[in-house]
């Protein structure tokens, strides 16, 4: 079926919305609307609405519609592309829908799901499952809910939501509409695998319920979306190829596509998702590990080496560069406890982080296959740092991300004397068999430009986060060209330049490298379908004139 | 030499949720860990053992047979063998009752100890008391609150830095000794993943009731002098005002009122 209807909601009063009206005000009084964690600032809007529920929503979108005034939608505002900071006209905060509404068992897929509002933050999702205790849920006046919810108690097995984003404060809804990915995409895929239904809000302020499997692109090529006055819309189905990578770059396309992939990854372009429905996993014990090696090159091999391995299923297999971990030795030999951990050894030259399930309790562990493919690859598994209870899955984690933070520090001192400065991060992916030729890419053209750099992250996906570090702008200048270089190797390769940050305000540029215009002109015809006007979220993959 | 540490497996109290309705602990997903000042006082072990030969170190807890996982926990840091000392006895058993218990079962299992190495206290009871009575059982000289500890070249005495209120002390006792650590400055070991396959090929020797001389009223809860009657968390604090909703001018006199009346302000 390619034919879908949507529904109107009871109307609301405009002027019950929670509204701060005037820049001033908003500068003065809200200053954490002005940004997000890209750190790009905010041009004057004039509205800053926070509605509590799906209908003050509706009551927005109509009258800012009615007046022609712009939207920004913004949830936890964690997104590094900027997505969530106006340009104009309305900022509209849904932090207020943060309600989960339900927790089922669907037969069909013998599968636990949820069912909540957009701004349910995946870290409080965790501690929901992990304690399986919903308040909400408890307190519904809904029998049912409470029935469903007293069942999931009641499981003796443990679940969890498997997209892992390294921001946990992340809103579960903005993690839909961004197709945010983590370390654990590895195993588990990016956050698409794991939607089963969202709740749409268009452009006209009418909802679209969409659960997975129930509408297709016909065979032509379209969606038709009827709305409650009869009026009916035609969606074309772009017909350009994604990467062979994990991807969040632009708008997903596919042959007789599923109209809910169009909605996830479409960083709220298209509309606005109220509430999601995702899937959960039974819970394992899992073990970290962080094996040190001798070289960079050393960790791309062993890389390649796990990955082949078919009987090894890591959940995700993360790097630290040699000079990643240099960073880190550097804080340890200031303050031993800032890292958290014991001391690096002094003949580790980089590091590749993966988790596995494990048996604690188990007298027998059998992991040969592990220690074997290491010793092939010359390194030794007493050359690590292992960790199961959960204060050390934390603790291993806390280590991961204090390469980015440490690096953020640095840059942000640098700021304050040369103000023009920023970081440069890369987000690209590979296919598989580029990983060694991308490195050498990386590493050799840094080093003779004579850059401070730094790498990190995802390799399993041959998803590395590149961070060069500008001492001035010189420095600033010549990154900014060796991205670019990078960016068209990426492409030639076959890879997404922007492989889970998304494209926001900040990427545009990567985009036009990444797909042909008549590829970018299908996109704007979906965005233009949905949303004629150009309401929601001006300037964010697509820039304003073009979507106008 | 030989090394004994105490160690107890405790509930991971730091992400513990109490239930609003209910007020009780919510338990589903709690785990259960080493109590970190019994890793501390490993800690001390193998940094003694590092520094000398023939250093050996026997973990022992005493608990429910699941407390083995503690043991196996103490093994990948570095303790090269475990006793779990494991009996429905045991069941009940207060600060003193476990004291006796865990005193007689070091006597049976490792009688030619020379040092016993506690945590100054478990995360989950607070009470401090296990190891000063442990002491006093064995008849050894005992130094709380350690933070650092060396042993003497003859090896016939042990250097402890302990935390004090206005600093620190450094206290000399001839061994055999006891010693119970506080945090100071340890960062926290991580083994290898080959010590985690390892510690699983390690001995685990079972002591119950019967291996220990002692009477069954002095077991357990009928040995104990006190009993846990309740369990409630601390009545929540009403730590902070939350001004929403109104104009800054009547939110800054809300919040000067506030502080005025705790006399922040005058």
């Amino acid at each position: 079926m390619h034919e879908v209807f949507t529904k109107t909601l009871p109307a609301v009063d405009i002027h019950q919305v929670k509204c701060v009206q005037g820049f001033e005000k908003i500068k003065a009084e809200y200053p954490v609307y002005l940004s997000d964690e890209s750190k790009i600032s905010a041009k004057p809007f004039e509205y800053l609405f926070f509605p509590k529920s799906e209908e003050e929503l509706a009551a927005i979108v109509r009258e800012m519609g009615r007046l022609k005034i712009k939207i920004t939608i913004a949830s936890a505002r964690t997104g590094l592309a900027g997505g969530c900071v106006p340009m104009e006209g309305a900022l509209v905060s849904l932090e207020n829908l943060d309600k989960v509404e339900a927790i089922h068992y669907e037969p069909s897929s013998a599968e636990w799901r949820v069912v909540a509002q957009n701004s349910v933050s995946l870290k409080a999702l965790e501690g929901m499952l992990r304690t399986k205790h919903f308040p909400h849920l408890e307190q519904s006046a809904d029998e049912r809910v409470r029935c469903e919810y007293l069942q999931f108690k009641n499981d003796p097995d443990g679940y969890f939501y498997p997209p892992d984003p390294t921001e946990m404060s992340a809103a579960l809804g903005g993690s839909v509409v961004t197709n945010a990915s983590g370390a654990r995409t590895y195993r588990y895929g990016p956050t698409r695998a794991w939607v089963r239904g969202i709740r749409v809000m268009l452009a006209n302020g009418e909802i679209l319920d969409i659960p997975r499997g129930k509408y297709f692109a016909s065979p032509a090529g379209q969606f038709v979306i009827w709305d409650s006055q009869g009026q009916a819309f035609s969606i074309p189905v772009p017909d350009y190829q994604q990467p062979k990578t994990k991807s969040a770059a632009g708008l997903f396309a596919a042959p007789q596509m599923d109209l809910i992939d169009l909605f996830i990854g479409s960083e709220g372009i298209l509309g606005i998702v109220t509430r999601v429905e995702v899937a959960l996993l039974k819970r394992e014990e899992k073990v970290s590990v962080i094996q040190f090696l001798e070289s960079d090159e050393q960790a791309i091999a062993l890389t390649e080496a796990l990955r082949s391995e078919k009987r090894l299923q890591l959940d995700f297999l993360e790097f630290y560069s040699g000079n990643a971990l240099d960073l880190l030795r550097e804080l340890q030999k200031h303050e031993p406890s800032t890292v958290g951990m014991p001391f690096i050894p002094q003949d580790a030259h980089a590091a590749i982080f993966f988790e596995m399930s494990f048996d604690s309790k188990s007298e027998n562990l059998d992991y040969h296959i592990l220690e074997e493919t290491i010793a092939r690859c010359g390194a030794r598994l007493e050359d690590s740092w292992a960790g199961y209870e959960s204060r050390e899955l934390d603790r291993f984690k806390v280590f991961r991300h204090m390469i980015p933070e440490t690096i953020n520090g640095i840059i942000a001192e640098r700021k304050k004397q040369v103000p023009g400065l920023h970081k440069l991060g890369t987000d690209m992916a590979v296919p598989d068999q580029y990983l060694p030729e991308i490195w050498r890419l990386y590493k050799e053209h840094c080093e003779a430009l004579n850059l401070e750099w730094y790498a990190f992250g995802h390799i399993g996906n041959n998803h590395l986060h590149v961070n060069i570090l500008p001492r001035d702008m010189q420095d600033l200048a010549s990154g900014l060209e060796l991205y670019q270089s990078f960016a068209r190797r990426v492409v030639e390769l076959g890879g997404s330049v922007s492989a889970e940050h998304g494209i926001g305000k900040l990427k545009g540029k990567f985009l036009r490298l990444m797909f042909p215009p008549e590829a970018l002109q299908q996109m704007r015809a979906v965005k233009n379908a949905l949303d004629p006007d150009g309401l929601l979220n001006p300037g964010d993959i697509l820039p304003v004139e073009v979507a106008q | 030499m030989k090394i004994v540490v105490c160690v107890k497996q405790v509930p991971e109290v730091t992400n513990v949720q109490v239930n609003p309705v209910t007020g009780t602990l919510i338990r589903e997903g709690v785990q259960s860990i080493l109590n970190p000042f019994c890793e501390y006082a490993l800690d001390h072990a193998v940094r003694i053992k590092k520094a000398h030969n023939d250093v050996q170190i026997i973990a022992i807890t005493m608990g429910p047979p699941q407390a083995k996982s503690v043991l196996l926990r103490s093994m990948e840091l570095g303790a090269d063998e475990g006793v779990l000392v494991t009996d429905r006895k045991f069941a009940g058993a207060d600060t003193w009752a476990t004291a006796l218990t865990l005193a007689e079962a070091i006597r049976f299992a490792v009688p030619d100890f020379n040092l016993v190495f506690v945590g100054k206290q478990a995360i989950d009871g607070d009470t401090a008391q296990v190891g000063p009575e442990i002491a006093e059982i064995l008849g050894l000289p005992q130094i709380t609150y350690g933070i650092q500890a060396e042993i003497n070249d003859s090896r016939r005495q042990i250097r402890v830095k302990q935390e004090v209120e206005r600093g620190y002390e450094v206290i000399e006792a001839t061994l055999p000794a006891l010693v119970t650590f506080s945090k100071g400055e340890v960062v926290r070991r991580a083994p290898s993943f080959a010590d985690v396959l390892r510690a699983r090929q390690k001995p685990v020797r079972m002591v119950s009731a019967n291996d220990l001389s002692i009477p069954e009223e002095k077991l357990g809860l009928q040995g104990s002098f006190t009993q846990v009657v309740k369990v409630f968390p601390p009545p929540a604090k009403k730590s902070s005002l939350l001004v929403d909703n109104v104009d800054a001018v009547e939110a800054a006199r809300t919040i000067y009122q506030f502080l005025k009346e705790r006399r922040f302000v005058s």
